[in-house]
C-alpha cells in the first residue's frame, strides 16, 4: 500500500506536469515562462505560499473524510455537501454563542463536524437500512444540501446587516488564528494534519478501523465473521461526514469568517481526487493535498500571468481521477482474473 | 510446475491420474490437450485429444445441441441446419448413453447433466483419448456411477480416457492404471492390480498420512435445537438436533439447501420456526477466499477477522501482541505453514489458508462449530489436519454440523447423517450404521 501510493502520486505528478505542458501550448504559452508563473504564484513569497496552505488546508479535510468512507468500500461523492451543512451549522453557532475564544473555534469544529456527520449519516442509514446506492444517495443530497443551505440564508437565518444570502460574520475573536500574519493560513491546516494522524491511527490500530477496512476490502468474509455491514456504513458515512463537515467549519472560520453559500468551490470534488492520488492512506492524502493546494494557487497565477484558464487546471485534476479510476478498475480486474 | 513428465495413455484403458492440489495433474493435461504448451518435449498424439475441464465451460445462455455443435455447426447455406444438429446431438447420446434433450438451456440443467453435455461436446469431435480433469468433483454417487458406466462404454469403442482425480475409490474401482504425480514428477506408475491404496495415498503426499484421533463415545446433552425451520425459497419445514460431542453430517447435492442451513444457524439470514444454540459459535465457510478470508491481508489480521472486538479488550485499541501472539498460537497449533505471521495470507497454499481458518474457528473451544466443506480443494496432508482437529474438538465436547459434498468425509467424520434434498431432511442415519447407497438415492430423492 505505501509503495502503492508512491507510485501513484509519481505517475500523477508526471501526468500532471504533461497535461499542464499541453494546456500551456495550446494556450501559446511557452511551458517554461507557465511553470515559472505556476510555481511564483504557488509557492514564490509568504502570500503565494498562504495561499497554498489555504487551500491544502480546505481539500485536506474533506479528503480524510472521502477517504473513511472509500477504505469502508463506499463511495461518497457527497464531502461537498457535507462540507456545506456542517460549515452551514459552524457558522450558524458561531454567532449564537458567547464564550472564550478557544472554546468557541472548539465549538465551531465540533458543530461542524456534527453537522458533515449528520449529512453522512443520511446517505449511511439510507445504505444501512435500504441498500440504497450510496453514490447517488451522496450525489442527490449534494443538491439538497446546497439547496436548503440557499434557503436558509436567504429565509429563516439571514443576517439583518446582510448585503447577500449570508449568516452574520463572527465575532472578530473567533477567527482562526493565522499560521502566517495578514493571509488566509490558519491554524486549521494543523489541526487537519492532526486529523490525518489521528485518522492514521483510528484506521490501523482500533477494533473499529478494523472492522470498517475489512467491510471495505471483503464485504462478504467481514459479515460472516460478525460484522455488522450496515452500521459499518453508518459509522463510516458519519465519520466521512464529520470530516468534510470540520472542512466546512475551517472555510468558515478561517477565510470567510461566515456562512454563505460561494463556501466551496467544489473542494469536496477535488478532495475525491486528492483521495485517491493518496491512495486512501492519511499521511500520503497530506502530500496530495499540499500536491493539488498549490495545482490550485499556481493555477490562479498562471490564469493571471499567462492566460491559461483556471479551468484547465480543473479538467488535469478530473485527468488525474480518470486516470486513477481506470488504473484501479483495471487493477482489481486483474486480480479477479487470475 | 513440471518435470520430466513422460505419460502415455492407451487405445481402451482408463488410466487415473492422482496427485495433491497443485501436483501438476491440470498442468500435464493442459499440455497433453494442447491448449498449453510445454518448454521442452512434445506430445505425440494419435488422432484428437478431448479434454474436460473441472470448471465446464458451456454456455448457459445456449441450449443443449448448440452447446455441443459449437464451432463445427452442420450448415445449410449461410443458417445452421438445426435438425441435422439435432439428430447428431440425440444419436451421439443415445451411443454413449448419455442421455440429454437436445433443446433443454444449460442454464435449466443440474451439474450431473452440464457434465454429459460437456462430454458430449468433446465425444463430437471424435477423440481418440478423452482426459477428464476431476469429473466427479460435484456429483451424486448415483451420476458418479453412471458416468463411470458411460466411460466404460468409451473404451469399450477404442478411446482411451485420462482421468485426473484425487479420490482414490473412484482409482481402485475402475482405473486399469494409476500415475501419481508429486510435485510435477511422476513418483509412481503401476497396474492398478500391483498395488495397494495405501502405497498410492504415500506417494501423493510423500510420507506418512497423519494420523486421525479415533472416535470416542459420548453421550451429550442436545446443544443445538432447529425446529421447524423456514428459510423462503430454500428450506422448508427442516427440524434437526445436536448433542455436545457429536458431529452430525449433512449429505446432499450441492445447492438442495445446505446454504442456507449454514447461514441461518449462523445469524445470517432470516428465517422462520425456531433454532436453540450456543452462543459461542466457531465457523468454517464454504467459499474459503470469499467468505472467509481477506487474502491481501496477513496472517494476523485475518486470524483476527470477528475477533477483533475481544482482541481490544473493551478498549479501543487492538492489542497488537495479543493478537500476534494468538495467531502464533494458531499457526502452530494447526500447522499453518508459513515464513511469517505477517505474509500476506495470498502467498499461502489453500490447505494452510485453510488450516488458519479452521484454527480461528476452534481455537477457543465454541461450543458448537458449523463446518462447511472444510476440506474442499485441499491436499490430503491438510484434509487430515483439519479432520483430526474437528474430531479432537468433538471429544471436548462440541457439537459440530458438517455439511459435505464428500460422502467419503461424512462417512469418516460423522457420529450420524442426515440427508438433505430439496430443502428438506431426506432421511437419518444412526450410530455410524451408513449405506452409501440409500444415502445416495436419498440425495437425488429417488
Amino acid at each position: 500500500m505505501k509503495r502503492e501510493s508512491v507510485k501513484a502520486m509519481l505517475v500523477g505528478t508526471l501526468g500532471v506536469v504533461a497535461a499542464m505542458s499541453l494546456a500551456m501550448l495550446a494556450s501559446h504559452v511557452s511551458p517554461i515562462l507557465g511553470f515559472n508563473a505556476f510555481f511564483y504564484g504557488a509557492f514564490g513569497g509568504k502570500q503565494q505560499i498562504a495561499e497554498t496552505l489555504a487551500s491544502t488546508t480546505a481539500l485536506l479535510f474533506p479528503a480524510l473524510g472521502i477517504a473513511i468512507a472509500f477504505r469502508a468500500g463506499l463511495f461518497n461523492i457527497g464531502a461537498e455537501g457535507q462540507l456545506l451543512i456542517g460549515g452551514l451549522l459552524a457558522g450558524w453557532l458561531g454567532t449564537r454563542i458567547d464564550v472564550p475564544p478557544a472554546l468557541a473555534i472548539a465549538a465551531i469544529f465540533i458543530a461542524g463536524a456534527l453537522g458533515g456527520a449528520m449529512w453522512g449519516a443520511i446517505a449511511g442509514w439510507l445504505k444501512a437500512a435500504r441498500g440504497a446506492n450510496e453514490v447517488i444517495s451522496t450525489l442527490m443530497l449534494n443538491f439538497i444540501a446546497a439547496s436548503l443551505a440557499l434557503y436558509l440564508v436567504t429565509g429563516p437565518l439571514r443576517a439583518p446587516d446582510a448585503a447577500g444570502p449570508e449568516l452574520s460574520l463572527l465575532p472578530h475573536a473567533y477567527w482562526l488564528p493565522t499560521l502566517l500574519s495578514q493571509t488566509r493560513a490558519t491554524i486549521a491546516l494543523p489541526i487537519a494534519l492532526l486529523a490525518a494522524l489521528a485518522l492514521r491511527y483510528v484506521l490501523d490500530r482500533t477494533w473499529f478501523g478494523y472492522r470498517l477496512r475489512a467491510a471495505g476490502e471483503a464485504p462478504e468474509a467481514a459479515r460472516r465473521a460478525g460484522i455488522s455491514l450496515s452500521r459499518v456504513a453508518l459509522w463510516a458515512m458519519a465519520w466521512s461526514g464529520a470530516l468534510a463537515g470540520m472542512g466546512g467549519a475551517a472555510l468558515v472560520a478561517g477565510e470567510l469568517h461566515r456562512f454563505n453559500t460561494q463556501l466551496s468551490p467544489g473542494y469536496g470534488f477535488i478532495a475525491i481526487a486528492v483521495a485517491l492520488v493518496g491512495g486512501l492512506e492519511p499521511l500520503a492524502i497530506c502530500v496530495a493535498a499540499l500536491a493539488f493546494g498549490a495545482l490550485e494557487s499556481g493555477g490562479l497565477a498562471l490564469q493571471a500571468a499567462a492566460a491559461v484558464p483556471k479551468d484547465a487546471i480543473h479538467v488535469i485534476e478530473g485527468l488525474l481521477v480518470f486516470a486513477l479510476a481506470a488504473r484501479r478498475y483495471l487493477g482489481a480486474k486483474g486480480v479477479t482474473a487470475q | 510446475m513440471l518435470d520430466d513428465v513422460d505419460l502415455t495413455c492407451e487405445a481402451g484403458e482408463i488410466h487415473a491420474l492422482v496427485g495433491e492440489n497443485g501436483a501438476g495433474k491440470s498442468t500435464l493435461a493442459g499440455i497433453a490437450a494442447g491448449e498449453l504448451s510445454a518448454d521442452t518435449g512434445e506430445v505425440l498424439r494419435d488422432g484428437r485429444i478431448g479434454l474436460v475441464h473441472q470448471h465446464f465451460a458451456l454456455i448457459d445462455r445456449l441450449c443443449v445441441w448448440e452447446n455441443v455443435v459449437l464451432g463445427h455447426e452442420p450448415r445449410r447455406l449461410a443458417t445452421i441446419d438445426r435438425e441435422t444438429a439435432r439428430t447428431f446431438v440425440r444419436q451421439l447420446g443415445e451411443r454413449y448413453g448419455l442421455d440429454v434433450d437436445p433443446d433443454a438451456l444449460v442454464e435449466d440443467l443440474p451439474v450431473g447433466i452440464r457434465q454429459r453435455v460437456e462430454l458430449l461436446r468433446e465425444l463430437a469431435r471424435n477423440p481418440s483419448i478423452l482426459i477428464l480433469d476431476e469429473p466427479t468433483a460435484a456429483l451424486s454417487p448415483g451420476e458418479v456411477e453412471r458416468l463411470f458406466s458411460t466411460i466404460a462404454r468409451l473404451t469399450e469403442n477404442g478411446v482411451g480416457v485420462l482421468v485426473i482425480t484425487h479420490k482414490l475409490d473412484e482409482v481402485f474401482a475402475h482405473a486399469g492404471r494409476v500415475t501419481v504425480l508429486r510435485r510435477g514428477i511422476v513418483v509412481e506408475r503401476r497396474p492398478i492390480a500391483e498395488i495397494t491404496r495405501e502405497q498410492v495415498a504415500r506417494a501423493m503426499i510423500g510420507g506418512d498420512i497423519p494420523s486421525i484421533p479415533p472416535h470416542e463415545r459420548t453421550n451429550g446433552a442436545v446443544v443445538v435445537r432447529v425446529r421447524e425451520l423456514v428459510v423462503p425459497g430454500t428450506i422448508e419445514n427442516l427440524s434437526l438436533h445436536i448433542a455436545a460431542g457429536e458431529i452430525l453430517g449433512v449429505a446432499g447435492v450441492e445447492g438442495n439447501g445446505q446454504s442456507a442451513l449454514a447461514d441461518a444457524l449462523a445469524g445470517l439470514t432470516p428465517f422462520r420456526g425456531s433454532i436453540e444454540r450456543p452462543a459461542a459459535i466457531g465457523i468454517i465457510p464454504q467459499d474459503r477466499l470469499v467468505e472467509a478470508v481477506i487474502p491481501g491481508w496477513s496472517l494476523v489480521e485475518n486470524a483476527m477477522l470477528g475477533r477483533e472486538r475481544a482482541a481490544a479488550k473493551g478498549s479501543w485499541r487492538i492489542d497488537r501482541a495479543a493478537a500476534r501472539a494468538q495467531c502464533t498460537a494458531i499457526v502452530e497449533r494447526f500447522d499453518v505453514r508459513t515464513t511469517s505471521i505477517d505474509a500476506p495470507l495470498a502467498t499461502l497454499s489453500g490447505g494452510n489458508q485453510q488450516k488458519l481458518v479452521v484454527g480461528r474457528a476452534l481455537i477457543d473451544n465454541p461450543a458448537f462449530v458449523i463446518a462447511y466443506n472444510p476440506t474442499r480443494g485441499i491436499d490430503i496432508g491438510a484434509t487430515a489436519t483439519v479432520h483430526s482437529e474437528l474430531l479432537a474438538a468433538r471429544n471436548r465436547g462440541a457439537a459440530i454440523l458438517l455439511i459435505s459434498f464428500e460422502l467419503d468425509e461424512l462417512f469418516a467424520l460423522s457420529d450420524r447423517i442426515v440427508v438433505i434434498a430439496r430443502g428438506a431432511l431426506r432421511g437419518e442415519f444412526t450410530e455410524r450404521r451408513f449405506d452409501r447407497d440409500a444415502i445416495g438415492r436419498l440425495m437425488v430423492n429417488a
